[in-house]
């Protein structure tokens, strides 16, 4: 901690102390409590696309054309001008877009019955290589073929670009017919270093995929019907040999057999088996209940109470959200058909399995009411976030597991709830993560300044935009206003009756922002904030 | 001079004017004291290799966990304590 808040002193400070062990980047951040974003150019004039976000390492703004057919790549660059006079303004031929942005180039993504999905991009920092995903319309209530789970839409093509942003050219495409992959803010995809896993909710599937360096898109793994890579070959092979069994003999089998109950000597006969990823999870919690009594007749009361009474409920299970934890274990979001598509799915039970992709093994499975799953989540929230190790300033995004005034924020939220399993449900829908959904820009740095979360937060998503412009409140001693952002016209918008939503992207490391504010049926006004 | 700060800027020239400890006609009479260990108990084993635990700190609570309740139990217990109860999870650091 720096002794003074004067910039100058601070400069001197740093050349004769060194912070403590591990406080590097923690001091270095200090810097932005004098360098923010002070002074704001309204309504600037730009071109009519629709701004994404800046990427992680700063080299670039992605925005999409306005008929979701083309990208559009800038460089985001500093202004300079010099004037003479002693207290001078910024002359009107610098308050432009082009000041600060520079085009790099255009590409069409999407051919014409194709739209790019505007909420989802995902960044690889070590390559410079962008994801996008283009889809062709969505369609309800199509017949559930060829393994496809009932309910799901289906689209009958998704394209997912992986695109060089130096030059913008494609380097790899990877294509899916008549399925459906969640795209809206990256939810049904998850990046971790090079490996990319995409759910297929009509199929029930995560593809692993690896991104090379070479910007060839490789498939690693098919997760769903199949754990193992020769897990197909194998049941194909053994059809001929043995007799065709029914369900219910199977339910049988496994009464008897309990130490093997993963069925997988059994033929496959059109869909008479669960899929791999099912049998791996029903055979997790049974073995689970087994353990928990010592007599063999309590244990089949148990199973008979905890397992079988529910089985038709786990098996319907499907998955709705993965993320990796590492680079071989995933976590999966288990729920019912119902709320799988729907983004509110809060009021549907749902399941959290840790999936070891080697061992092809469940770890861990919990309720999304469990508190020892909570317990994990409060303490090691950041290990959730999967961070990989090539982008070390995303380990210092502001969480309740490493920032006193963030933990405490999380405490009021479970002081007023109604009921402690209430408030664990709440916070546990918010897992898996998503990925890339957080700003890594120091001034959400809840150790720095002090914002309303309601307003604008490190998550990029749409807000309820106010009048008012939001503040920026030092954490430290004297808790001063340092700055503020207010979307929208200088003088506040002519009509106040219509709703107005507001997103934020701000520049990864530089005094940089564009807050754009959105009103029904009219052009979205962009503001630029920037250290002037 | 001869001093071990060698020729360095200092406020005042007299600092440090007074230590000269390679200077042989005044040998320092502060010898470092040096610490023998009296037993062998705590000395590592000789092929031992320290390196960084792969799995991180909550991939190592979930199979500890699953380890527990797998493991077949003495007493029927709702509570799941982890064996290493004494331990507390140490904060994540960048280093």
């Amino acid at each position: 901690m720096f002794r003074s808040s004067n910039v100058v002193a601070r400069i001197f400070e740093r050349q004769v102390r060194t912070p403590s062990p591990g406080t590097s980047v923690h001091c270095a951040r200090q810097f932005y409590e004098n360098l923010f974003p002070s002074c704001t150019l309204y309504d600037v004039e730009c071109p009519d696309h629709s701004f994404r976000k800046f990427t992680d390492d700063g080299q670039y703004l992605i925005s999409f054309s306005r008929n979701h057919q083309d990208l559009i790549v800038y460089r985001p660059k500093w202004l300079s001008y010099s004037c003479k006079e002693e207290d001078c303004d910024l002359p009107s031929k610098a308050k432009k877009f082009d000041s600060f942005f520079t085009q790099l180039y255009c590409v069409s993504l999407a051919s014409s019955n194709e739209v790019i999905c505007k909420d989802f991009f995902l960044y690889v920092e070590s390559c410079q290589f962008g994801l996008f995903a283009t889809s062709t319309a969505q369609f309800h209530d199509t017949p559930a073929i060829g393994g496809a789970i009932q309910g799901v839409p289906s689209i009958e093509r998704i394209t997912f670009h992986l695109l060089r942003l130096e030059d913008g050219m494609i380097l790899d495409e990877k294509v899916f017919r008549n399925d459906f992959v969640n795209l809206a803010h990256n939810m049904g995809v998850f990046l971790y270093d090079d490996l990319l896993a995409i759910v297929s909710l009509r199929y029930q599937t995560i593809h692993i995929l690896q991104i090379r360096e070479s910007g060839n898109l490789v498939d690693i793994r098919a997760i769903g019907t199949f754990c193992r890579e020769d897990d197909e070959l194998f049941l194909n092979s053994s059809t001929q040999c043995m007799a065709i069994a029914d369900k219910s003999k199977m339910h049988q089998s496994s009464w008897s057999h309990v130490e093997n109950s993963v069925h997988n000597t059994q033929p496959s006969s059109d869909n008479s088996f669960l899929s791999g990823i099912k049998q791996r999870l029903l055979s997790f919690i049974f073995r689970g209940i087994w353990n928990e009594e010592r007599h063999n007749s309590m244990r089949v009361q148990g199973l008979k109470k905890k397992f079988y009474f529910h089985f038709q409920d786990y098996v319907d299970l499907i998955i709705w959200k993965v993320q990796f934890l590492d680079r071989h274990h995933l976590l999966i979001k288990f729920g019912s058909v119902d709320g799988g598509v729907s983004r509110s799915a809060d009021h549907h039970p749902s399941f959290f399995a840790v999936y070891n992709m080697d061992t092809t093994e469940i770890v861990a499975f919990y309720q999304n009411s469990a508190e020892e799953l909570y317990l994990l989540f409060e303490q090691f929230c950041d290990h959730f976030y999967a961070t990989s190790r090539n982008s070390l300033y995303m380990n210092f995004i502001s969480s309740h597991s490493n920032n006193i005034h963030a933990f405490e924020q999380l405490q009021s939220i479970r002081n007023k709830a109604s009921s402690f399993s209430q408030f664990v449900k709440k916070m546990l829908a918010s897992l898996p993560f998503s990925c890339q959904s957080l700003s890594p820009s120091p001034y959400f740095d809840q150790s720095l300044f002090r914002f309303d979360e309601k307003l604008i937060s490190a998550a990029d998503r749409h807000r309820p935009s106010t009048d008012h412009p939001i503040k920026f409140i030092s954490r430290r001693q004297p808790c001063t206003l340092k700055f503020k952002i207010k979307p929208g016209p200088e003088a506040g918008s002519i009509d106040c009756q219509k709703r107005k939503v507001s997103s934020f992207l701000f520049h990864p490391f530089l005094p940089l922002a564009l807050s754009i504010q959105q009103t029904m049926f009219l052009q979205p006004s962009v503001n630029i904030h920037f250290r002037g | 001079m001869g001093s071990m700060l060698g020729d360095w800027p200092s406020f005042d020239p007299h600092n440090f004017s007074q230590l000269r400890p390679t200077d042989p006609s005044n040998p320092s009479k502060m010898t470092p004291a040096t610490y023998h260990p009296t037993h062998n108990r705590t000395l590592p084993p000789p092929d031992q290799v320290i390196t960084t635990e792969a799995k991180n700190i909550l991939l190592r609570n979930f199979y500890e966990r699953a380890e527990e309740k797998l493991r077949p139990k003495r007493a029927a217990s709702e509570n799941l304590i982890p064996e290493h109860g004494c331990k507390q999870p140490r904060a994540s650091t960048s280093c």
